[in-house]
């Protein structure tokens, strides 16, 4: 078998991890329901999506898979009824992290924590309609007479600044996550030796 | 678990639609609905396609599903239109929030959960093959399909075994990555381990191997087919072009 290509076996395993860390991301989602707390999700998903993705990434170690994975997240969102940009997004924060991981041969550890940070910034996809669809939102809600404060209120929440402090929450989570990750393997998994 | 019906190719019950007019149906619905506007051509439009996923589920035997969704749906829109102008701004802005979740989110998750619940898995492989996907995309999906059951029961296991060793909900404002641990930790361990059964028992039958598969399902485009995507393209098409 050709050890650099994903075979019937990974296929399997990134079905496998897909579910897991899309439960974590379900969860992290779970936030936002609370206005106020949904600029959170790309920190918790870092957090929470970190150890299931170590292991992940440890089981096949080859590129495309995260590429797969996060294509996979993407169209689960949509299946959920969320807009169709999650897809792209996850096509292509999924091959930036793949690319990453090739340039430590999924070996380096800064690669592959740096790898992870990208990762979990396609999350932002899935997030982005917040931002599209303000001036539209705002709009109708000034025609059916809408008060200037609840607008101003919800205006400064979704503020274009609120794009870069996402950005660096699914940053700062992917490194968490990251270390997290690489700890909960070293304690537990090589001990198995699962890894 | 629900049982799942074995595939005889006997007449299926109720309508029958093939996959990838659920899937064309759900695009057009994450395009139109997501968009937040009540007024204009979109105000005959929405209900309009927001009555699409109630008839659908009505045909798939999913009555309560339905009529739960198509009160909800009424209601938010209810809510959007007549009482959304007129409260004050704290309450306006929690209610009119949920009432954007039921108008704009609700009627494609309803589209996805009539997709799920009707579809064999077998049906949505071979519609995914016929879609010329890769196989790099179709096995982890299908994967994906049987697994969601599998890791709410393993989680739900793991759950109870930890609540004997007292480690419950509450502990988790305590101690987050602790209970992340003790929670997560034997999922994967069991995860992994019935992932490596799932490889072997696929690859014994064939999963890897190259060229063409066949399947025992039978699907293809047919009146039905057609007419729900003409109704939901002439529905986009008016969309854009007049709003």
């Amino acid at each position: 078998m050709d050890k650099k290509k994903l075979n019937a076996k990974d296929f399997i395993n990134i079905g496998i991890f897909t579910v897991i860390y899309f439960v974590m991301f379900f969860i992290a989602g779970v936030l936002g329901y609370i206005p106020i707390f949904a600029v959170l999700i790309p920190l918790v998903l870092g957090i929470l999506g970190g150890i299931p993705f170590m292991l992940f990434l440890a089981k096949t170690g080859k590129f495309g898979a995260a590429t797969i994975m996060a294509a996979l997240n993407g169209v689960l969102c949509f299946l959920m009824g969320q807009s169709w940009i999650s897809i792209p997004f996850g096509i292509v924060f999924g091959l930036l992290a793949d690319l990453i991981f090739q340039a430590g041969k999924y070996k380096s550890w800064k690669h592959i924590a740096a790898g992870y940070c990208v990762f979990t910034e396609w999350v932002i996809g899935s997030m982005l309609p917040m931002w599209i669809m303000r001036d539209v939102f705002f709009e109708t809600y000034r025609k059916q007479g809408g008060t200037e404060e609840y607008i101003n209120a919800v205006m400064s929440l979704t503020d274009n600044w609120m794009l870069p402090v996402v950005i660096v929450l699914g940053i700062i989570g992917g490194a968490i996550g990251a270390f997290l990750g690489r700890a909960v393997l070293k304690k537990h998994f090589a001990k198995a030796g699962i890894v | 678990m629900e049982t799942k019906e074995v595939n005889t190719g006997m007449p299926r019950q109720g309508l029958w639609l093939d996959p990838r007019t659920k899937l064309y149906l759900l695009a057009i619905f994450s395009i139109v609905m997501i968009d937040g506007k009540t007024e204009g051509i979109s105000f005959w439009l929405k209900p309009a396609l927001a009555v699409i996923p109630f008839l659908l589920l009505l045909s798939g035997r999913k009555r309560k599903a339905a009529f739960a969704y198509l009160v909800m749906f009424a209601a938010s829109w209810g809510i959007n239109l007549l009482l959304v102008p007129h409260l004050g701004s704290v309450a306006m802005m929690i209610v009119s929030l949920l009432a954007q979740l039921g108008t704009r989110w609700f009627p494609s998750a309803m589209m996805g959960y009539y997709l799920f619940s009707t579809t064999k898995v077998s049906e949505f492989v071979l519609a995914m093959e016929k879609m010329h996907l890769p196989q790099a995309f179709i096995i982890p999906f299908s994967v994906m399909f049987r697994f969601f059951p599998t890791v709410r029961e393993e989680a739900a296991s793991i759950g109870n075994a930890m609540k004997m060793r007292g480690i419950t909900g509450r502990g988790v404002l305590k101690n987050p990555t602790a209970m992340l641990e003790y929670r997560l930790v034997p999922l994967l361990m069991s995860v992994v381990t019935i992932g490596n059964d799932l490889s072997a028992a696929a690859l014994t039958r064939g999963l890897g191997k190259e060229g063409k598969r066949t399947s025992v399902c039978n699907i293809g485009f047919r009146l039905w087919d057609y007419l729900f995507m003409i109704l939901v393209t002439l529905v986009l098409a008016l969309f854009l072009a007049l709003s």
